[in-house]
């Protein structure tokens, strides 16, 4: 079935060396380019845990961060929400742990 | 060349456009967050420091004074850390209790807190707000006999003093039961990111070795292979963690050809866990540019039955050119059960499916054992896309080890590209194919034309609007002048013409 047979004379030769065409990746803008719900999600958890002071807001959206970065294609356009997310993230661990206690609980 | 291009990704970070602006205002505002709650801290530390400043002095003066020997004694040990009902920030503290309640146990309910008339003028609800109530095993001695007694009864009744202090509760595993779970998700995440990262390239590698590497099915229909244009360039172009591309080009009837592998998302471990409830497939797509004299008018899909009638549906071609087709023509031996034909014309569609096809692959008794991996197949010279003239085939791809199972698939792609790149419809066809093309053109201009004339409507309504609003904004005096000014014209335009003629 394959047009090409194992022992083919030169005229039966389907390749063109004169018509190749070197590789051209498409421009993609970054519109085009699928949603990252993950960076998304991490920067709402992430802002979640700053304000609120919830560790598992911050702990999720650290983990978020880490499926973004995991999944990431084009680094210039994914980096920036990444890089907020992990931000607030942090620094929601940060202000949890080493912050003072919030009203209402105890320190463990 | 490449200095410059690494220098304008790197500047892009330092040098504030629109978008990155509010990304360091967004970093400043953060940072500055991250001060503030630091030096809170600090502040909070700092503070403990002044807690009880100046007590000895204190505690000297009023030793001496027999009025205030009710009052509860101050220890230098912590508080106790015994929860209350009542919430840490709203402390609701009654005066010290007397002599006679004191030497009772805190935990009877039945007495009373009768605080003395003494000790009640030296309370100061302010100052031992939060300080904790403490027990004594014996009575305090009355006023008299503390000021009969010499220094060794003093240091008998301190010894005497009890002071019920609880410590701190040891922190148990539980507690950081938040912390556990996440951090183990984390390095889980870590290590199946790695393991499904190699497992991934594994699958793209096995295939690029057994179809794209030399004397293999493209290396014998294509001359130029991998994404590069040199000799030692990658076969395959890594667009993700599971995506590969691999190019080939350098083939009559055709302009080149894209296979596209998209695996599954083995390094994203939530991924992973969602693919165990809902299964997906490894697929690989060929996308083949056909030239435009290569092509003739065809428009053709074959699919799984429930896949044929989402194609029919969703892709635009399809859905204007070509109709689902059931029977084979002529009563000849058709594709299996399981597959649907979508096209043009019955004609189009025999000559396309020919007995070498169905019997390698498409028939009853071949589909069953190699076209498993099957998923569809579209050739369409009305592509909506990039390229006009494409042959779309969809496969699925098997394991690293099972990888010669898609063998007569994938010889499918160059067996397409020679067949189509000869096929010419017949005299009887083509006016058919013809008149639907242009009856779409027609279609396409219309709506073209359309879109245009709103445009045009919609722009005349927004200076119609403009000028309404200049009008609205001009002064009165200025109206009444234009106002003066068409009367006039209306009644030059009223009055009769009359011709004047001298008189000699």
């Amino acid at each position: 079935m394959s047009s090409h047979g194992g022992n083919s004379s030169a005229a039966n030769d389907p390749r063109q060396p004169s018509t190749a065409k070197p590789y051209v990746p498409p421009a993609v803008s970054p519109q085009e380019l699928p949603i990252d719900y993950a960076g998304f999600i991490a920067v709402i958890f992430g802002i979640a845990g700053v304000l609120f002071r919830y560790k598992l807001s911050s702990w999720v959206a650290i983990i978020f961060c880490a499926q973004s970065l995991s999944n990431m294609k084009n680094i210039e356009t994914d980096l920036k929400q990444v890089s907020m997310a992990m931000m607030f993230a942090i620094m929601g661990l940060v202000s949890n742990y080493f912050g003072p206690a919030r009203p209402g609980t105890q320190r463990g | 060349m490449a200095a410059s291009s690494t220098w304008s990704s790197s500047s892009s970070l330092f040098i504030p456009r629109e978008e990155t602006l509010w990304y360091y205002i967004a970093i400043l505002s953060v940072l500055s967050l991250l001060g503030q709650e630091l030096s809170r801290c600090s502040v909070l530390a700092n503070t403990a420091d002044f807690e009880g400043f100046g007590d000895d002095i204190d505690d000297d003066d009023f030793s001496d004074s027999s009025l205030i020997t009710d009052l509860p004694i101050r220890s230098n040990l912590p508080p106790s850390t015994t929860l209350t009902s009542q919430s840490d920030f709203e402390t609701d503290h009654g005066p010290p209790l007397d002599s006679s309640s004191s030497s009772t146990p805190i935990s009877d309910p039945t007495i009373p807190n009768k605080p003395s008339s003494n000790s009640f003028d030296f309370w100061d609800e302010d100052e031992f707000e939060g300080l904790p109530i403490e027990q004594k095993s014996t009575n305090l001695k009355s006023p008299d006999v503390a000021a009969e007694a010499g220094s060794s009864s003093k240091v008998e009744s301190d010894s005497k003093v009890e002071v019920q202090v609880t410590p701190p509760l040891p922190k148990t595993l539980g507690s950081f039961t938040v912390e556990i779970v996440c951090v183990s998700f984390l390095i889980a995440f870590l290590f199946n990111y790695f393991s499904g990262k190699k497992e991934n390239e594994n699958i793209a590698l096995a295939w690029a070795s057994r179809f794209a590497t030399k004397d293999s099915i493209f290396d014998k229909n294509f001359s130029l292979l991998g994404t590069g244009d040199g000799k030692d360039t990658p076969l395959l172009l890594k667009e993700g963690q599971n995506v590969f591309k691999f190019y080939a080009s350098g083939r009559r009837f055709c302009q080149g050809m894209l296979a596209t592998m998209d695996l599954q998302s083995r390094h994203d471990l939530m991924s992973r866990i969602y693919n165990m409830i809902v299964p997906c497939k490894d697929e690989i797509t060929f996308e083949v540019y056909m030239n435009d004299d290569a092509m003739d008018n065809v428009v053709f899909a074959l699919a799984k039955k429930k896949l044929a009638k989402v194609m029919h549906k969703e892709l635009r071609d399809l859905q204007r050119f070509a109709s689902l087709v059931t029977s084979g023509p002529n009563n000849r031996k058709w594709v299996a059960d399981e597959l649907m034909v979508i096209t043009e014309s019955k004609e189009v569609a025999g000559d396309l499916i020919t007995e070498t096809v169905l019997d390698q692959v498409f028939g009853d008794k071949a589909f069953p054992k190699f076209g498993k991996g099957f998923i569809s197949m579209h050739f369409s010279d009305q592509y909506q896309g990039s390229h006009r003239k494409m042959l779309i085939l969809k496969f699925a791809l098997p394991d690293a080890k099972n990888m010669a199972d898609m063998t007569r698939l994938v010889a499918l792609v160059p067996y397409y590209i020679d067949l189509i790149g000869r096929y010419k419809l017949s005299p009887q066809a083509r006016p058919k194919t013809e008149a639907a093309r242009t009856k779409v053109a027609q279609e396409v201009y219309k709506e073209l034309h359309n879109a245009r004339q709103e445009a045009l409507q919609k722009k005349k309504a927004e200076k119609r609007k403009m000028a309404e609003e200049a009008e609205a904004k001009l002064s009165a005096e200025v109206l009444r002048k234009r106002e003066a000014k068409d009367r006039a014209k209306q009644m030059k335009k009223v009055m009769p013409k009359v011709k004047m003629t001298r008189a000699h």
